[in-house]
């Protein structure tokens, strides 16, 4: 077992695990954080995608003691109690999901995409941004019209580090 | 906002999932559970020699390890098919036995062998490494166009030349005879690929026993959890229906793969009173598609007989389906009864001929996937019909406004009756849109520019909510096609709604508590709709073949009407005026002619209260229930076009433009089934 000590949603955790435990398990089974699902368990689908001192990864494919030191955001810490996100509010007005399995991912991975991209994004900047993250129900045309909106109000409110 | 029937309402289920708090299989967890990990075959097709567990045995952390020699000393039953299919001669299909794990022989890649069950997911693993198989490795049959052919290996005693059924339907004379008469016949052979439907949420279920209560939990990845239980208790012996609960709760896409009964949920339901602990299994994604049951893979000859004028006389199929290994729940049904009927597609065509071989192969199980059956008939009838039309010289919009159907009810000769329909007004609707006029013109400007340029169309039909229980039963069908629905008003006037539907995805809790607002006049704020667990909605049928807003909505419907009808009664007693002069609108009870009246909250009060009423006339409580068996399926038809443009130097395929108008009848919330149609796109492109 190896000591491992990080950040989640802003609050410190620490706890011994094996060094083959993988950060989606971490969050999934030691901190009971199931709003980051495994879809695919290869690092393609996108579904287990967080924040890692502000980066989309996918923490399916990174290990928890790898993670030691670092701020981890995850669907549960990306909005205060009062207030949803706007990428999560642009997700539910424009009907961009149907399952949900595939949202949490969604909704971290666009929110990235602001980040480094700025608020106004094309469809062809969506789509291809998009590429590792799959899903199955919608046909992805909502969700694209979903985070252009989201990241508008991002910009909008200033939120975040949106340029 | 308006949140009635023909709203676009926003989703009332979307807060728990955009905010992860939504509840998968995956997401629970049961005190002291262990997990289990499958030992799958890496073989398509062997004997088993043995099956050494020993060194497994001792690995840290197992809590047990057993293969179906174990389930068979307990009497567990074997997996079955839900649909007997006849065969031509009346014969009843061949199916071979299905164990939940492997007996003598492996029949396909990731067939179960063996299950390992362990502290930790990681122990469970690492256990199952080291179980050694020993096989007698055979040739495998994969290919589905010789696997019937004899001295092919064979993969079920039961099942001579791998051939489970010789099925038909349509009248063959009718047909050979409108064939010899033919001024032009098309023939096409057709290949409808098999595909895995990777739902984005893996199968997983989770299984307890509660010694006390000597009764079942079972959380699983369910589009039906009534049927789950139903295959557990009288099939595999697991327990009685009233000791054993399942529930699915969110589902993360279904698609059909999650109709069915497979060994994994079998198996944890079964061994977690084995190893005194509950038993967690959740699917890898190579899992997903070894062993979920994959879709469609139909090889097809096709022919239609066409007059001079482009009028179909008549059309031969005949279709041999690729079943796999064994036969999964529904798999049957689904490129014979749920197929060839629908092989009219939107055209008057006065003789069908159908024929279908169910075949056996080396492969993962084939069953329902999107639609099932009714895409593959809409399939070959539109290449049929477009490759006629091209060998006539007709264009192929015109050639199908030629042979649409322009009458109804109409009569098929393969078993339907369409109720209701205009396809000619979808499909004028449909060229006027995509800009079918103009398509020479970006044809030449696409050619110009070195590329192809091209349209293809659906005038497709389906069938929606499976048939009259009684007349499903006359094809084979081993369940009915009815639907329950229980509304349960409380005191203060909220309502919750029942409903053997599931919803996963299909965003039922929105939809269904639309119709309820609608009925009684009361905001969706006081409606709940309660789905997908066994021991609170009585009985159900699930979410499959296009069935919840046809036959769920329908049953809650008329629990609705009794529900209104029983409450109008209670209103005449409270207003003191007769029963026939009281009337129900947007929520309020009013008696005609004078000025009294109440909303249905008091209505819903007085009904618990009882002091307004006989007991003896009226019994106390608002609560209704009906079980819905619909009269005939829906029709729910639509023109699709796509135009695709071609770079034939790198074969990159970009879609143009995709033009679809559909005609679903009354809608309840148009942004879902936008939504709806969108995935289904999508999936269909692929």
């Amino acid at each position: 077992m190896t000591a491992v000590a990080m950040t989640v949603n802003g609050k410190p955790v620490a706890a011994d695990v094996e060094p083959r435990l993988l950060l989606v398990q971490f969050l999934r089974e030691n901190l009971r954080l199931t709003g980051t699902h495994v879809g695919c368990d290869t690092s393609q689908c996108g579904a287990c995608v967080v924040h890692l001192n502000g980066r989309a990864i996918k923490s399916c494919t990174m290990l928890a003691v790898s993670c030691e030191g670092a701020q981890v955001t995850t669907i549960e810490g990306l909005a205060s109690e009062a207030q949803l996100h706007p990428m999560q509010e642009a997700f539910r007005e424009h009907h961009a999901l149907q399952c949900g399995f595939c949202t949490p991912g969604m909704i971290m991975a666009a929110v990235d995409m602001v980040y480094r991209k700025g608020s106004e994004l094309d469809e062809t900047t969506i789509r291809d941004e998009l590429e590792g993250n799959l899903c199955r129900c919608t046909g992805y045309h909502n969700i694209v019209k979903a985070v252009a909106a989201g990241a508008r109000a991002m910009g909008a409110r200033q939120t975040g580090r949106a340029a | 906002m308006n949140t009635g029937i023909g709203q676009p309402v926003r989703r009332r289920e979307d807060f728990r999932f955009i905010t992860g708090s939504g509840q998968y299989t995956d997401d629970i967890n049961r005190p002291g559970q262990g997990y289990a990990v499958f030992v799958r075959s890496p073989h398509a097709h062997a004997t088993i020699r043995k099956i050494d567990v020993a060194a497994a045995t001792k690995a840290p952390g197992v809590l047990g390890i057993f293969t179906g020699k174990d389930l068979a000393a307990d009497k567990i039953g074997t997996l079955a098919c839900g649909w007997m299919v006849l065969s031509k001669d009346g014969s009843p299909m061949r199916a071979g036995v299905h164990p939940v794990l492997a007996l003598e022989k492996v029949r396909y890649v990731g067939d179960h062998l063996a299950v390992v069950i362990a502290e930790t997911m990681n122990q469970a693993h690492d256990a199952a490494e080291l179980v050694s198989v020993d096989y007698d490795v055979h040739a495998a049959v994969v290919d589905l166009g010789s696997a019937q052919q004899s001295g092919k290996p064979q993969i079920h005693a039961e099942a001579p030349n791998n051939t489970v059924y010789q099925w038909h339907l349509g009248d063959k004379a009718a047909v050979d005879a409108a064939f010899a008469k033919a001024k032009h016949v098309t023939r096409i052979d057709l290949v409808n690929n098999r595909l895995i439907p990777n739902a984005m949420e893996p199968r997983a279920a989770i299984a307890e026993y509660d010694r006390g209560s000597g009764g079942y939990t079972v959380y699983t990845t369910s589009q039906n959890p009534h049927l789950t239980r139903l295959v557990l208790s009288a099939f595999m012996g697991i327990a009685p229906e009233n000791k054993l609960r399942v529930i699915a709760p969110d589902v993360g896409g279904g698609f059909g793969s999650k109709i069915f009964i497979y060994a994994e949920e079998v198996v944890c339901a079964w061994a977690c009173r084995k190893v005194g602990r509950p038993v967690k299994w959740v699917a890898e994604r190579t899992e997903s598609f070894l062993a979920d049951a994959h879709g469609r893979d139909h090889a097809t000859t096709a022919e239609a007989a066409m007059d001079g004028n482009g009028k179909i006389l008549a059309v031969r199929v005949k279709t041999k389906a690729n079943l796999g290994a064994y036969l999964s729940t529904f798999a049957s049904a689904v490129p014979t009864y749920l197929y060839a009927p629908l092989l009219s597609g939107q055209y008057d065509i006065p003789a069908i001929y159908c024929e279908v071989d169910g075949v056996y192969t080396n492969t993962a199980p084939v069953d329902a996937y999107r639609g099932a059956g009714r895409p593959e008939a809409a399939f070959v009838i539109e290449r049929l019909v477009e490759v006629a039309a091209r060998e006539m010289g007709i264009d192929p919009a015109e050639f199908r406004m030629r042979n649409f159907i322009r009458s109804f009810p109409h009569q098929t000769p393969v078993i339907m009756n369409y109720d209701v329909g205009d396809y000619p007004v979808c499909m004028k609707k449909a060229l006027e849109m995509a800009d079918y006029a103009g398509l020479a013109a970006r044809k030449a400007k696409s050619a110009k520019a070195g590329r192809l340029r091209g349209v293809g169309f659906s005038a497709y039909i389906e069938a929606c909510g499976i048939a009259p229980s009684r007349a499903a039963g006359s094809l084979g069908a081993g369940v009915g096609g009815w639907e329950s629905a229980e509304v349960r008003v409380n005191m203060a006037g909220t309502v919750e709604v029942l409903t053997g539907s599931h919803s996963h995805g299909q965003g039922h809790e929105t939809t269904f508590a639309q119709l309820v607002s609608h009925r009684l006049g009361i905001p969706m704020e006081q409606i709940s709709i309660v789905h997908g667990d066994t021991d609170k909605v009585q009985m159900g049928m699930g979410t499959y073949g296009s069935r919840s807003a046809a036959v769920g909505m329908s049953a809650i419907s008329v629990a609705l009407d009794r529900v209104v009808t029983k409450a109008t009664k209670v209103a005449s007693r409270c207003m003191e005026v007769p029963e026939g002069t009281v009337d129900f609108q947007d929520g309020v009870f009013a008696a005609r002619g004078t000025n009294k009246s109440m909303a249905f909250g008091e209505v819903a009060l007085q009904a618990y209260v009882a002091h307004k009423f006989d007991s003896a006339e009226i019994e106390p409580g608002l609560k209704e229930g009906a079980f819905y068996d619909p009269t005939n399926f829906t029709f729910p038809s639509g023109v699709h076009i796509a135009e695709v443009e071609i770079d034939p130097e790198t074969g990159v395929t970009t879609i143009d433009r995709w033009t679809a108008i559909d005609d679903f009848g009354t809608i309840i919330n148009p942004m879902i089934v936008e939504g709806q149609v969108h995935g289904g796109i999508a999936q269909g492109i692929g």
